[in-house]
């Protein structure tokens, strides 16, 4: 099985484009993912009853329903509501979303696994509800939920293909149209192949430093 | 320590006749080394047919580390085992050189040892009659029926058979462990080592096992035993064997060991031992 | 009221594609158990070899994205003469990708589990694969009941990815249903609601076997 790099090296240009687009839906997703995310867990917290069954039926759908699925009802489905979005923005919005509902069950467990005499001790000496969020929680947090933080930014990189069905010019999208055209599909598969494994390798890698880095200055 | 009922110096052969019984387990100097620590440094020890050995000695030197190179749950690194006569754990290489043996062939060296170990290892997800009949069946190829006969005759003799259909977590650590017994004697074997049978039960209940061990003596069964129970080493064993700091620093019967002239350091583990626990002397 | 309309008749015919990715998805998962057991089984053997095979399949099919492992098995394969209807090729694509989470769920899974249970099994004389099966498998699959549930409520929701190589599956059924009636919103929407109506169920059911399970083995 010979390898035709000349498919490859002729199209460097688009390749790269599909890579850096990739990048970007994957990162504009991860952002809104965790903001949402934080502030949906953060809402639970408070405890109103009607807002949180809204919320818990929010994470209950979005992680119970496949992703293509979600994806075809925002792009397709959006204009029927007038909402007309672009193919880059609707996989952005659609990561987002996907995403918020997984990083809102990482930060549900991590705030559950502060002991409760920690914010008590916050509110006795003062601190506002956002400060002690900001300084007390979410440092102590940040051991236990960097792991799983990392494992769902994976998991949203993965994800990113999939937008090459509704026809975003990511990585998979552009290198399957090259391998379509030139029928060169061997060589463009095997660099889809490592185009992912080194993305996700690296991830995790990075995910790994970072466990080691927080793990440092907190007592277990 | 000891039970009331067992009379002093139950009616064990003289050890020369001991002495003169086929070998069934042969170390010779044994090494085991753990990273750059040498936790056996060459032990050379002989265990007879129906032989009764009590291996005692201080925490960290080497007792269980021996037993289960014995059965080679771990490799030893130098020297040799054998298992009436066949060595275990290694073959002769292609080029001469000593070769870890394969799997099949250490089952088939060692498939005449039972075991008993310190935490049970009883499968939690089988009862005590699901226990001891597993290998006869799995193993052995027994019929359900006959293997489930076998099993009731094996509790019975630990005392176990009301018991039998009882799951480990619903039995005491005493039953668990008579348990174990009956199903390691399931499988018929030749010699029977015990690691620290009695270490992780409650006092009241190590009386029960000790007598389900001293019965298995008094019926022949070749037994190796790692254990802190000095009633059981002076009154059932044979022969005892004192290790320290990975050698066998005094060897003999327990008449030698307890009441003859002691090496210093079997003179200190004794001392430490008589002050932690006949309290009623001070 | 159209919509409902519509809604109403698309229901019947998600219902019956929702068959096929359940059938789809109960395949591919018993496929994937057996491959997982035994690359998780070869991630504990004395062999570095067989290790480094065990590492570089869980690897490789945890860190490529499934959409591209289903396109790799249905345009590569032509190349090399083996011609896979698309549904073969949606169901190994699928098995062998959830083999390696499979793989990893049941190496914790075996992790938990006393090592002395396998040092008594072995002077018992049972085999390697009679105490896998018998001693090992029973404990593990109990310790990790509730990640085998999230894997299967996963392939369910992979599944839908088999239909961009055009197998007719809810996904699929869907998008051929909105493709006619122009109604692409609720189509979707009820496809989105059949899959979470399946996936509560099995969660459902996960839950009671967990309790069930811990029930059955308490003293």
């Amino acid at each position: 099985m010979k390898l035709d790099l000349s498919v490859l090296t002729s199209n460097t240009g688009a390749i790269l484009g599909g890579f850096a687009i990739t990048l970007e839906t994957w990162i504009a997703g991860v952002a809104i993912g965790i903001l949402a995310g934080l502030a949906i867990a953060l809402l639970q917290r408070r405890g109103v009853s009607p807002i949180n069954r809204l919320l818990r039926l929010y994470i209950e759908v979005v992680r119970g329903t496949p992703f293509l699925v979600q994806l075809f009802f925002l792009y397709y489905g959006g204009p029927s509501i007038g909402l007309q979005l672009e193919a880059v923005t609707a996989g952005i919005l659609g990561l987002g979303i996907y995403g918020s509902a997984y990083f809102a069950e990482v930060f549900r467990a991590g705030f559950n696994a502060i002991p409760k005499g920690q914010m008590e001790a916050a509110t006795c000496l003062g601190l506002s509800r956002w400060q002690t969020v900001r300084r007390v929680m979410l440092p102590q947090m940040l051991v236990i939920i960097v792991p799983s933080l990392s494992n769902t930014i994976i998991v949203l990189s993965k994800e990113t293909a999939v937008l090459s069905v509704i026809t975003v010019p990511e990585l998979t999208g552009v290198l399957t149209g090259i391998g379509s055209a030139s029928y060169a599909f061997t060589e463009v598969l095997v660099t889809l192949c490592f185009g992912y494994l080194l993305l996700v390798e690296m991830t995790a890698w990075f995910g790994r430093w970072a466990e080691a880095k927080v793990g440092r200055y907190m007592l277990r | 320590m000891t039970t009331p009922e067992e009379q002093p110096l139950d009616a064990r052969p003289p050890s020369a006749a001991v002495r003169a019984r086929p070998v069934m387990v042969r170390l010779r100097g044994v090494v085991k080394r753990f990273g750059a620590n040498a936790v056996l440094k060459g032990m050379d020890l002989d265990i007879h047919k129906s032989e009764v050995v009590c291996i005692i000695g201080p925490s960290g030197s080497g007792k269980s580390t021996m037993l289960r190179c014995m059965a080679f749950l771990e490799a030893y690194d130098g020297g040799e085992v054998f298992v009436e006569d066949r060595l275990l754990g290694y073959s002769t290489g292609r080029d001469g050189q000593r070769v870890r043996a394969g799997d099949a062939e250490i089952n088939q060296v060692r498939r005449n040892i039972g075991m008993v170990f310190q935490q049970f290892n009883l499968w939690p997800h089988m009862t005590a009659l699901g226990n001891v009949t597993e290998a006869p069946r799995r193993v052995r190829g027994m019929p359900r029926a006959q293997a489930n006969e076998l099993g009731m005759r094996m509790l019975e003799k630990v005392g176990m058979a009301p018991r039998a259909h009882a799951y480990p977590a619903q039995l005491s650590g005493g039953e668990q462990q008579r348990a174990a017994i009956a199903r390691a004697l399931a499988m018929e074997p030749h010699i029977m080592l015990f690691d620290e049978p009695t270490s992780s039960l409650d006092p009241e209940l190590v009386g029960e096992v000790l007598q389900v061990m001293k019965q298995l003596a008094r019926d022949g069964m070749t037994m190796v035993v790692v254990s802190h129970e000095m009633g059981f080493a002076a009154h059932v064993a044979d022969t005892v064997v004192f290790i320290d700091q990975g050698l066998i620093v005094a060897q003999g019967p327990p008449q030698e060991i307890f009441q003859g002239e002691q090496h210093p350091r079997l003179q200190q583990f004794l001392q430490n031992y008589l002050e932690r626990n006949a309290f009623w002397t001070r | 009221m159209d919509s409902l309309h519509s809604m109403m008749q698309t229901l019947p015919l998600l219902l019956h594609a929702a068959v096929a990715t359940l059938l789809i998805s109960v395949v591919s998962l018993c496929f994937a158990f057996l491959i997982g057991v035994a690359v998780c089984a070869m991630g504990f053997a004395r062999s570095r070899l067989l290790r480094g095979l065990a590492t570089a399949h869980v690897h490789f099919f945890r860190g490529v994205p499934l959409l591209v492992q289903l396109l790799m098995l249905y345009y590569l394969l032509p190349g090399a003469g083996i011609n896979l209807s698309s549904l073969t090729a949606a169901l190994i694509a699928v098995s062998f990708c959830s083999s390696a989470y499979m793989a990893e769920i049941l190496r914790g899974g075996f992790l938990g589990i006393a090592r002395g249970q396998v040092e008594a099994a072995r002077m018992l004389g049972l085999g390697g694969l009679q105490t896998l099966v018998r001693i090992e498998l029973p404990q593990a699959l109990r310790l990790t009941l509730p990640a085998l549930v999230s894997e299967v409520i996963l392939v369910i929701k992979a599944s839908s990815l088999v239909s961009v190589v055009g197998v007719a599956e809810l996904t699929r059924t869907a998008q051929n249903v909105a493709a006619s009636n122009y109604r692409p919103l609720e189509t979707y929407f009820l496809a989105g609601a059949v899959y979470f109506a399946l996936n509560s169920v099995l969660a459902r059911l996960g839950h009671l076997g967990e309790r069930r399970m811990a029930r059955a083995h308490q003293s």
